[in-house]
């Protein structure tokens, strides 16, 4: 690692709205570590992930839910020097790691590359575990926010998220009101044959990337008036849904590695896996991105076929997508899913309408 | 001039051998910083009616109370004195007039100037200076007394629970780069600062501990603006040594912090010199 990735950290209060004169002289902290620091969160693509989607708490979950929170801190603090297992998270942030040492090594200045924070509502004292964990598997996260109880939601602004992971719905949901992509994780149920060398990233289109509008029209009035409905406005743009701008993050690194010629090689591949077929209601998807200047690497339209299988060959890090439906079929087949909470998807599942849930829950 | 000491007699005296005293400036009861003068309009009652020092009076008159609760008999409360450099006696009576008509919990006042400031702080056994005025909180840790920033409540609502944030930057960095690490323009009141900084750690988590993890009507924050990430969990095995466990942690890493502390909220803000940082100020 050469001395001029390290800088002092200081430079980084020095935003141009917030320059603090008592900043200079304070220590090259990042310097005496020899890492590299971490990059300025306004260039970064920050990923936020919750304590639970980066480690496997199962067991100490447990302990908490049937011994309440005092028996939970000390038992985590007993066990502070055992670092935990790997969460559903984890290969998705081993993997943007090696796209931020591929960007470094192109662009040794840049603060643009991906910046992983740990964004958790645990008590501070379970954070020694933590970050002895982060150690252990020498992960670059050198931002956490500890909140001990309290909502973390608030925060993930301030720490200017760009994307947020939780096992917790309903944070996530909060995070999708308040206008942060954001999607729901769940156990990691077993080892993965993943890329190490290409972050995968697959979407969902309709209620992820784009709004759901037209998801409405297909729950409502079926699948042939959204055929209709999709061919009569095929050159109006859908409005955006929670992940779009995730995506446009994600082409914005590719482009770096596509302006340094390394187009064939770029360690950020991207999916687009639609329940869509290209023939009737393709055309519309296809021509929302043109209009929105981005790109997916790979369109996939399974007119209706099972996602499982495909997502199998794909094997992605992540992949986004509305409907707990295809969540769980992706999952049966060794794919890590995240479920987006948002649109109308949320009100059926498997194509029957959910009945509203009675006054009091 | 000798201090002058006026007990509040609308309050019950605190046992000062086992209390927690806590000095607030007279400018924290103010919204602008900086010298502030009483209109003539102003009515003896009206004068202490704003400023970040009610909040926290009522999220420490929350404390004694809970305090209270567990034990009648509790003599470790927070005993908060009112501490008042160069004021004309006639403010000094509408000070004293004012606190009563709010009933706020401040048990003395004490009128001093430049010269018996630090006697003050000494003989009424003050374990913190709080104001909103960086400059006088700086000039008193230079003296070697533990002072810290007195934060605006960004909130309208009083939070309810009393809560201190600690800046933990100078904590984590091992002993024998400390000499190289800090601002030559700094004075040697690192070691002081340190050493008056354990103290209070020490008493804050004394109190902190006599509550459970849920329910609290105190809380304990640590944050490091720069620091790696070892830093942060090195500062917070410190203050556990200490006897704090804090409850959050937030390792800024060089994230513009203005946005993470509006968040946070805190009451007070505990650290070495970095009063003068905008970020910080924006607090005040």
């Amino acid at each position: 690692m050469s001395s001029n990735m390290c800088e002092t950290v200081a430079n980084q209060a020095e935003v141009p709205d917030e320059k603090g004169d008592s900043d200079k002289g304070l220590y090259d902290n990042f310097k005496t570590t020899k890492k590299p620091r971490p990059p300025k969160p306004r260039d970064a693509v920050t990923i936020a992930v919750s304590s639970r989607t980066l480690f496997n708490m199962a067991q100490e979950n447990r302990i908490y839910e049937q011994e309440g929170l005092e028996k939970y801190v000390s038992y985590q603090q007993e066990h502070e020097e055992e670092p935990l297992t790997p969460g559903a998270a984890f290969p998705f942030v081993k993997a943007l790691m090696t796209v931020n040492a591929r960007l470094r090594d192109l662009y040794p200045e840049s603060d643009e590359m991906f910046d992983i924070v740990l964004v958790t509502n645990n008590h501070a004292q379970v954070g020694v575990r933590l970050i002895n964990s982060i150690n252990y598997y020498d992960l670059t996260i050198e931002r956490f926010c500890m909140t001990g109880g309290k909502s973390p939601i608030g925060y993930l602004t301030a720490y200017m998220t760009d994307l947020y992971l939780s096992k917790d719905s309903k944070k996530v949901q909060e995070a999708i009101e308040a206008g942060i992509a954001a999607a729901t994780m769940f156990t990691l149920e077993r080892e993965n044959d993943l890329s190490d060398s290409q972050l995968r990233v697959a979407f969902d289109g309709d209620a992820v990337l784009f709004s759901d509008e037209s998801e409405i029209i297909m729950k409502t009035q079926g699948l042939d008036s959204f055929f209709e409905h999709e061919k009569q406005f095929a050159n109006k743009p859908l409005a955006q849904g929670p992940l779009k701008c995730f995506l446009e993050a994600l082409g914005k690194l590719q482009r770096k590695f596509y302006s340094k010629d390394e187009r064939m090689d770029c360690p950020i591949r991207t999916y687009l896996v639609t329940a869509r077929s290209a023939a009737s209601a393709g055309a519309r998807v296809l021509k929302t991105m043109r209009s929105w200047g981005l790109e997916v690497d790979e369109a996939l339209f399974l007119a209706g076929a099972p996602k499982g299988p495909l997502l199998q060959k794909i094997r992605p890090h992540i992949f986004f997508d509305d409907q707990m439906f295809h969540i769980e079929g992706a999952q049966k087949l060794g794919t890590i899913a995240a479920h987006v909470p948002y649109g109308i998807g949320q009100k059926y599942h498997r194509g029957i309408a959910l009945q509203p849930s009675p006054p009091g829950h | 001039m000798d201090a002058e000491i006026v007990v509040n007699t609308d309050i019950k005296q605190k046992d000062s051998r086992h209390a927690l005293v806590i000095a607030i400036e007279h400018c924290a009861f103010f919204d602008q910083n900086g010298d502030w003068e009483p209109k003539s309009s102003n009515t003896a009652s009206e004068v202490l009616s704003h400023g970040p020092a009610i909040s926290f009076i009522k999220a420490i008159q929350r404390v004694n109370h809970k305090l209270m609760e567990k034990n009648p008999n509790e003599t470790f409360l927070f005993d908060v004195i009112l501490i008042c450099n160069n004021q004309i006696p006639e403010n000094q009576s509408k000070i004293v007039t004012s606190a009563k008509h709010y009933g706020l919990e401040i048990s003395r006042f004490c009128f001093c100037n430049d010269a018996s400031f630090t006697n003050s702080m000494l003989s009424n056994n003050v374990k913190l200076f709080l104001s909103t005025n960086r400059d006088d909180i700086v000039k008193t840790q230079e003296r070697g007394l533990p002072a810290a920033l007195l934060c605006k409540q960004v909130a309208q609502e009083a939070v309810d629970q009393l809560k201190f944030l600690f800046i933990g930057d100078s904590l984590g960095i091992p002993e024998d780069l400390k000499g190289e690490m800090f601002n030559v323009n700094q004075p040697h009141s690192l070691q002081i600062t340190q050493a008056s900084l354990k103290e209070l750690v020490a008493v804050i988590g004394q109190m902190r501990s006599k509550f459970g993890q849920d329910d609290s009507p105190l809380r304990t924050c640590l944050v490091t603006l720069w620091s790696p990430r070892d830093v942060c969990v090195r500062a917070l095995k410190t203050f556990r040594d200490w006897g704090m466990e804090v409850e959050e942690a937030y390792c800024l890493a060089g994230t513009p912090p203005s946005a993470i502390l509006a968040q946070i909220q805190p009451h007070v803000l505990c650290g070495d010199g970095l009063y003068h940082m905008r970020d910080v100020a924006a607090l005040s």
